[in-house]
């Protein structure tokens, strides 16, 4: 059925999102199915245009666009933190799919995991 | 033995942003096992009261809780690991 | 009576455990109860497959720690633990490098003043944690709390 990993941190202050990232990108390289879920303040991993020189760190914009190529199946946020951050479909990443992060959506994989 | 869905371990208390998240992800068939910080959420929270609630003893202990009238049963180690392969799934928050 | 064969019987396996640390010794309890967890899976007759740290649960496999003498030493604890049940404890490499734990091998690699990786622990990649997700019955995350 597939891992979840799910991002609930922003990006760049903290570094549990990259390293759940890692482990996104493990599990891809293995032909492991995973797909992955940002919620709460993790979804502004998704904003465009993140110009990451001044913070001297590499932005997860392009390694975000490359994830299906790597073979992360699905790249889901959470509809009612999106809005709380005020993130839609003009300031989101391509790719990124709208849904709830609840019971159901849980349910549709064997495993959930957090980096940290 | 009823059906054991998934079990929630949670260390956070309901001052963290994944206590509701948590919550938020509840099936009807799940459990919580509450576990250091995070057992305190029976002494400030409401909200675990309608969902079937383990807490470690040895956390309810350090940090001074009684065992009794929590609305959680207390469990050792022991039974966590019970629970962890009575569960069909394990998510820690 | 008839004596079994080859082939599979229908016994159920024994359960086996990946156990994953990502809170790091002496600023969160993630070591403690985690080895209070290990214990007890050990003593019920179960298997832990690895020990898996990441993040910053890899200061766990720290040679360098001096804790005070009325506080348990958590590295140490978890290597006895470790090599009394020879149970693999893995650091991961991404993580363990950028926080400064090394072995003897990163330490040539990148010139560095010396290594502090605590034995049993080794240093590997993710991939020693994939595996540990394939195979075991139960992969449990001991994250830190708040």
């Amino acid at each position: 059925m597939g891992m979840l990993i799910i991002i609930d941190q922003p990006p760049y202050g903290t570094w549990a999102g990259r390293e759940a990232l890692d482990m996104a990108f493990a599990l891809a390289a293995f032909d492991q199915p995973v797909s992955l879920l940002f919620s709460g303040a993790g979804v502004n991993w998704l904003r465009k245009a993140q110009d990451t020189a001044g913070i001297e760190q590499k932005s997860v914009e392009k390694n975000l666009a490359a994830a299906p190529i790597f073979g992360i199946k699905a790249i889901l946020a959470d509809r009612a933190a999106c809005e709380r951050y005020n993130l839609d479909i003009k300031t989101m990443i391509d790719g990124a799919q709208l849904t709830d992060a609840n019971a159901e959506l849980m349910a549709q994989y064997s495993q959930a995991t957090f980096a940290g | 033995m009823n059906r054991l869905h998934t079990l929630h371990i949670l260390n956070k208390t309901p001052d963290h942003p994944r206590f509701s998240e948590c919550l938020g992800t509840l099936g009807p068939d799940d459990a919580v096992a509450l576990t250091e910080n995070g057992v305190l959420g029976l002494v400030s929270s409401k909200a675990l009261s309608s969902v079937q609630t383990y807490a470690l003893a040895a956390d309810l202990g350090a940090r001074g809780l009684s065992e009794d009238n929590l609305g959680a049963a207390p469990i050792d180690y022991a039974e966590l690991v019970n629970l962890t392969l009575q569960a069909e799934r394990v998510i820690s928050w | 009576m008839t004596h079994s064969t080859t082939h599979a019987t229908t016994r159920t396996a024994t359960p086996s455990f990946t156990l994953v640390i990502t809170g790091a010794p002496y600023s969160s309890q993630a070591p403690q109860t985690a080895l209070s967890f290990a214990k007890a899976t050990v003593a019920a007759g179960h298997t832990i497959d690895r020990v898996f740290l990441y993040g910053d649960g890899v200061h766990l496999a720290s040679a360098l720690v001096a804790a005070p003498s009325d506080e348990t030493h958590w590295p140490k604890r978890w290597a006895a633990f470790l090599e009394e049940h020879e149970i693999p404890g893995v650091a991961c490499i991404a993580s363990a490098l950028r926080r400064g734990l090394v072995d003897g091998d990163e330490q040539k690699r990148y010139q560095l003043g010396a290594n502090n990786l605590l034995k049993p622990f080794t240093i590997a990649g993710l991939g020693e944690w994939v595996e540990g997700n394939i195979k075991s019955t139960r992969t449990i995350y001991f994250h830190a709390g708040a």
